[in-house]
C-alpha cells in the first residue's frame, strides 16, 4: 500500500514539475541573432514586462500560417520562414524549455507580421 | 500498528487524489446553448467598460443584418482574424492556439452577449496594447491604423453572426450587457429616477414638490447638461461629468442641509468603472443613443485673459440678449418674467441667481458658464446662444456673468 502510494506522489509530482517546465510565451521580437540561434522576445503576462532570449535548438523551425491552396483542405497550413527573415516587431508565440539556466525551443510561431 | 498505517495510507492516498483532480480540473464553464463553453477565465472575456474616447462609438443598428457589411465583414475575417479567431470563429486559429491567452470565442454566445458593442470597437480598435489586456499579454493586434471605422464595423457584424443571434447587438436585445449598471442603477438611482427611468421615483418629487427640476426622465431625448448642441443627446463623457458632479440647485427650502446644495447627489466616490456601467444602462433606455449619425460637440476656446473691458462689453452684451429678462439686473433670478416661467412639462422654473456661482446647475468654472451659454438647457427656458453668439463675445459674457458674484465689476 505504502508503496502504491508513494508511486501515485512521484508521479503526480512529476508532472507538475513537467508542465511547470514548458511554458508558452508570447511576445514582440526584439532582436534576432541568426549567429547564436537566439530570439529576444518582448512578454507580458500578470502585469509584468520581460525580455526573454530564446535559444533555439540545432533544427528549430520558424513557421507562419498561410491560407492553404489546396481546395480540398481549405484552412491554414504551416509555412516555414528563415530566421533571417524575422523581424523585430513580429509577434511571435514559443513554448519553451527550461535547459540549465536557458529557455529554448525547437519551433517559433509567427502570429503576426509587422 | 498495522491498522494504523493502514489508515494514514488511505488518508494521504485521499489527499494526492484530491490534488491530482484539483491539478487536472478544467477550469470552471458553464454550458452556451451555441455548443461553446463559457470559460470566465479567457483573456478574452475581461469586459471592462469601454473607455471614453470609444464609449461613444455606438455601431449603428443596421450594421448587424446588412448583408453586404457582413460579406464585407468576412472578407476582412478572413484575411486578418482567422489565423488567431478560427475560421469558424471558435478563438481556434493556428496562430491562436499557440497563444498563452487565448483569443475570444465568438461562438460563445453568453460572452457574446455581456459584450457591449462599443466595446467590441474598442478592442478591435485598440487591441491588446491597452490596459487591463496588456498587462495580461494579450497578443491581439491593433486594428484602428488598418481599418476604417466602416471596416470594424463589418468585421463585428461578421463575428457577430458565429453567435446564431438574429438582430442587432444591441442591450435592449442583451441586457445582461448591462447588468452591472443595472445593479448600479436599483441601488442608487431608482429612488428618484424611478424602476424604469421615467423620473418617477417616490423620493424624488418631494425634493422641489410641483416645481422644477425633477428628477430626469432618462427614456426622454431632453437633457440639460450637455456639452452637444440644442437639441442633441448629450455625450456618454457628459452623463458621467453629471453623475460625477450631482446637480446644484439655486436654492429653496428643501435644499436646506443637502451636500454642495445639491439636488442631485454627487457620485464622485463610485469608482470610474462603476459610473461608466452606470452610464451604459443609462443609455441603453433610449435607443436614440444608437440611432444618432454623428456627435458633434461646442468647441470651447482657450479662455481669454480677463479685462474690465472684456466685463464691460460682457454687461452690455447681458442687456442686448436679454439675459436679464430672466435673470434680472443684478443676475439674482428675479427678472420680470421670472415669476411666469415654466418647463417643458410646464412646472414653474426658477431662473438661476448668478450671483451664487456655487450654485450653478452646470458647473461654476468659466467653461462650464461657456458650455451652458452654447448649449442651453434642453427643456428649460435656458436657450442656447450658440447661434447668437461668436466666441469672444461669449467670454466675454462668461466674465460678466461670472463677476455678478462681486456685484458685476471685477
Amino acid at each position: 500500500m505504502i508503496r502504491m502510494i508513494s508511486v501515485l506522489l512521484t508521479a503526480l509530482l512529476g508532472w507538475s514539475v513537467a508542465l511547470a517546465d514548458e511554458a508558452p510565451i508570447s511576445g514582440a521580437v526584439k532582436s534576432v541573432d541568426t549567429v547564436a540561434q537566439t530570439v529576444t522576445i518582448e512578454s507580458t503576462a500578470k502585469g509584468k514586462t520581460r525580455q526573454v532570449i530564446v535559444y533555439l535548438k540545432p533544427g528549430a523551425r520558424v513557421v507562419k500560417f498561410v491560407r492553404s491552396t489546396d481546395p480540398a483542405k481549405p484552412g491554414f497550413v504551416e509555412q516555414a520562414v528563415p530566421l533571417t527573415d524575422v523581424k523585430p516587431g513580429w509577434l511571435v508565440s514559443v513554448a519553451t524549455k527550461h535547459e540549465g539556466d536557458k529557455e529554448v525551443a525547437d519551433l517559433v510561431k509567427v502570429v503576426l507580421e509587422r | 500498528m498495522r491498522t494504523t498505517v493502514s489508515w494514514w495510507s488511505a488518508a494521504i492516498a485521499m489527499v494526492a487524489l484530491a490534488l491530482g483532480i484539483w491539478i487536472g480540473a478544467p477550469t470552471v464553464t458553464c454550458a452556451d446553448p451555441n455548443g461553446e463553453e463559457h470559460d470566465d477565465d479567457k483573456g478574452g472575456h475581461v469586459h471592462v467598460p469601454a473607455p471614453l474616447e470609444y464609449a461613444d462609438s455606438h455601431a449603428p443598428l443596421r450594421i448587424w443584418t446588412d448583408p453586404k457589411m457582413i460579406a464585407r465583414g468576412k472578407e476582412i475575417y478572413t484575411t486578418t482574424c482567422a489565423v488567431c479567431h478560427g475560421d469558424a470563429g471558435d478563438g481556434k486559429g493556428p496562430a491562436g492556439l499557440a497563444l498563452p491567452l487565448k483569443p475570444s470565442s465568438f461562438r460563445d454566445r453568453a460572452g457574446v452577449a455581456e459584450m457591449r458593442d462599443n466595446y467590441w470597437f474598442w478592442r478591435i480598435s485598440e487591441g491588446g496594447q491597452v490596459e487591463p489586456f496588456k498587462s495580461k499579454g494579450s497578443a491581439m493586434p491593433p486594428w484602428k491604423g488598418t481599418l476604417s471605422v466602416e471596416d470594424r464595423w463589418a468585421v463585428m457584424a461578421y463575428q457577430h453572426t458565429f453567435t446564431g443571434h438574429q438582430g442587432p447587438h444591441v442591450p435592449w436585445e442583451h441586457p445582461e450587457s448591462v447588468a452591472m449598471g443595472h445593479d448600479i442603477y436599483r441601488m442608487s438611482c431608482v429612488g428618484c429616477h424611478g424602476a424604469q427611468g421615467k423620473g418617477d421615483g417616490s423620493v424624488g418629487a418631494t425634493l422641489s414638490p410641483r416645481r422644477a427640476p425633477q428628477p430626469r426622465d432618462l427614456t426622454s431625448s431632453l437633457f440639460k447638461f450637455r456639452s452637444t448642441p440644442s437639441g442633441q443627446l448629450p455625450t456618454t463623457g457628459d452623463l458621467v461629468r453629471t453623475i460625477s458632479e450631482g446637480i446644484r440647485s439655486s436654492g429653496g427650502p428643501f435644499t436646506i442641509g443637502l451636500s454642495g446644495y445639491r439636488i442631485m447627489p454627487s457620485f464622485r466616490h463610485m469608482p470610474e468603472e462603476q459610473r461608466l456601467e452606470l452610464v451604459e444602462y443609462v443609455k441603453s433606455l433610449n435607443k436614440a443613443f444608437w440611432e444618432r449619425a454623428e456627435i458633434r460637440t461646442v468647441e470651447i476656446p482657450p479662455r481669454p485673459r480677463v479685462t474690465p473691458e472684456r466685463v464691460a462689453r460682457g454687461k452690455q452684451l447681458y442687456a442686448d440678449a436679454e439675459c436679464l429678462t430672466c435673470h434680472g439686473d443684478r443676475g439674482r433670478g428675479d427678472g420680470k418674467s421670472a415669476p411666469e416661467l415654466k418647463d417643458d412639462l410646464q412646472l414653474p422654473i426658477q431662473p438661476t441667481d448668478l450671483t451664487r456661482p456655487q450654485r450653478f446647475k452646470n458647473g461654476r468654472r468659466p467653461e462650464d458658464v461657456y458650455r451652458t451659454l452654447m448649449t442651453g438647457f434642453a427643456g428649460t427656458p435656458m436657450p442656447s446662444y450658440a447661434d447668437a453668439l461668436e466666441p469672444e463675445q461669449a467670454w466675454d459674457l462668461v466674465f460678466y456673468v461670472l463677476s455678478l458674484s462681486q456685484g458685476g465689476t471685477k
